[in-house]
């Protein structure tokens, strides 16, 4: 195994800050987005005949908007994190497979690890919301379906690794097949935008959002995003001890 | 002199001997001496082939169970288009399993990778071979679906282009497909995982092509206005998947 | 706070059960990753220390 594997560099340091720093931005977001952000005004052609809109305050809201859109503020950053990091199992893939350095392997494996919890994430959240704005917990619309998709290959992904023994080899196909995974998420997430889909709100697309609710977004994506990476590099140390570790004991052995 | 002309051609003939051996084939030589091989083998053994369809007319059998306590008079069509690619995507599954059998049990894999080759040669050739015992059972199939299911329903006149879907999907399916019956080949458990990674990452293709075959199969004039987007985006992922598995083939052959 | 929140508040609250659930949900799978990534960090620290205690009986 490699012998450069540093622990407690100044990147590990900095994954503490990260990760205060995360767990702050995302409560300051949570709190935002049940104080000042307002809800949304429905358009009032498109509200469900079993749910008429309701005056309240001078706006006209409707039910299914109007509260569980709260969701949206937590459920659009982790989704889109998701595949942010997914981004970078297939560059840290590419890395591999130019340097051979089993560093990018481990980087990959972990990033996908990461990704698998903002997937689980998404998924919990989006199925609330499902529930409540489209009284199903489970719609085969074809965005839902992709990211059903994506959860199926990321755990594909671990199922892969556990199946191959020799390390360089697990490496090897463990990065071709997180290279395909993420083109793969590219490619269903844009099919599914072109081919006309019903449900899914697409809020942005409509021009919908007002300056507090993107900022309650930007501050929870940032959240999210120091979150993330504290996670990751804490999970990369606790790795690499463990690499360290048993070459210590192999060596003690021999 | 007669003798000595005679030698003359031999030494010629030598020459031209020792001159082909010298030359790399040409890499559509090599494209096409593999593929011979897979195909002569095929059809001595017959193994892919028969097996596939005899699992794909069961399929068409169970379908035929699942739909024995609807009402008589249920509509069929719209679904059609996605009973297709199930058959399809089943039957290619057994296929792509088989695909890699011989070189792994036999060891040939080796020899070929001995060869100085360019190893995108060995993907092209096999990926081939796939596609084309996958469109001899759909040949088969296909019809053999029309005939116990749409046979009494009145089609749409735009049938003939579920053609292109399906062809577009066999494609990619042999593509993407080869690459991971590749990877699998040499892991444990390899049946089960190339399902796992096969029907995840072709689930893009089958969205298109379920939706351009049904659009197809109904002729419905709002669903063929999806017809054009759905076949550009298989065949988009078609190029993509294809030209992704094509660049990295060679470290998973290698591995 | 914004008044027609308020007002929202005090009236209407279908939504309210799968939000909290919603929110709920999300950060038990975070917490439940980083618990046990803590877990392992610790246990792999737990065999270094004892085999550094195994290091110095060794000498």
């Amino acid at each position: 195994m490699n012998e450069n594997v540093k622990v407690g560099g100044i990147l590990d340091q900095l994954a503490n800050v990260a990760l205060v720093l995360g767990l702050l931005l995302t409560t300051a977001s949570f709190i935002l987005t049940f104080t000042i952000v307002p809800v949304p005004q429905s358009n009032l052609n498109v509200v469900p005949a079993d749910q008429p809109p309701a005056e309240i305050g001078g706006l006209y809201v409707t039910n299914a908007l109007m509260f569980s859109q709260k969701i949206f503020y937590f459920h659009m950053p982790v989704a889109v994190i998701s595949l942010g990091i997914l981004f970078f199992t297939a560059l840290f893939g590419i890395m591999f497979l130019i340097k051979r350095d089993h560093r990018w392997d481990l980087n990959a494996k972990v990033a996908t690890e990461v990704s698998l919890v903002f997937i689980l994430m998404t998924m919990a959240t989006g199925e609330f919301w499902t529930a409540y704005e489209w009284n199903a917990w489970w719609v085969w619309e074809p965005r839902l379906t992709t990211y059903l998709i994506l959860t199926l290959l990321v755990i594909g992904y671990f199922i892969l690794r556990n199946a191959v023994d020799d390390p360089e080899r697990r490496a090897v196909f463990a990065s071709v097949f997180g290279i395909l995974a993420f083109i793969d998420a590219v490619v269903s997430l844009l099919i599914t935008r072109i081919i006309p889909s019903s449900r899914h709100p697409v809020i942005t697309r409509e021009g919908g959002l007002e300056p507090l609710m993107v900022m309650a977004l930007v501050v929870c994506i940032f959240g999210m995003i120091f979150l993330a990476y504290g996670i990751y590099r804490t999970r990369i140390r606790e790795q690499r001890l463990r690499i360290r570790l048993d070459t210590i004991k192999e060596r003690l052995e021999d | 002199m007669e003798s000595k002309s005679g030698a003359n051609e031999q030494v010629v003939e030598q020459a031209n001997i020792a001159h082909s051996i010298l030359k790399t084939p040409s890499t559509f030589s090599q494209y096409k001496a593999l593929l011979a091989k897979d195909i002569r083998q095929e059809f001595r053994t017959r193994e892919m082939l028969t097996s596939m369809g005899i699992y794909a007319l069961l399929v068409l059998i169970i379908f035929g169970v699942a739909f024995s306590q609807m009402p008589s008079s249920y509509e069929i069509m719209p679904i059609s288009g996605g009973l297709i690619w199930a058959l399809i995507v089943f039957t290619s599954l057994l296929g792509l399993n088989r695909s890699f059998s011989h070189e792994k049990e036999e060891g040939s894999l080796q020899g070929i990778l001995l060869v100085p080759l360019d190893r995108a040669v060995i993907f092209l050739s096999k990926a081939t071979s796939n596609l084309l015992f996958l469109a001899i059972v759909e040949l088969i199939t296909i019809p053999l679906f029309y005939f116990f299911f749409l046979s009494s329903e009145i089609v749409a006149d735009t049938l003939w282009l579920a053609v292109i879907p399906i062809i577009v999907g066999t494609v990619g399916i042999a593509g993407i497909g080869t690459l991971l019956a590749t990877i699998t080949m040499s892991t444990r458990g390899k049946d089960v995982l190339l399902a796992v990674l096969f029907i995840p990452l072709s689930y893009p293709l089958l969205f298109a092509c379920v939706s351009a075959t049904s659009a197809a199969i109904v002729g419905d004039s709002m669903m063929m206005s999806n017809y054009i987007s759905s076949v550009a985006l298989a065949a988009g992922y078609d190029v993509v998947m294809i030209l992704v598995s094509w660049l990295l083939y060679d470290y998973v052959v290698s591995a | 706070m914004d008044p027609i929140l308020q007002e929202i508040y005090s009236t209407v609250l279908g939504g309210a059960p799968f939000v909290i659930g919603a929110y709920a949900l999300l950060w038990v799978v975070l917490l439940v990753y980083i618990l046990y990534i803590s877990l392992s960090l610790k246990k792999t620290e737990k065999q270094m220390a004892a085999l550094e205690e195994a290091l110095r009986e060794k000498k």
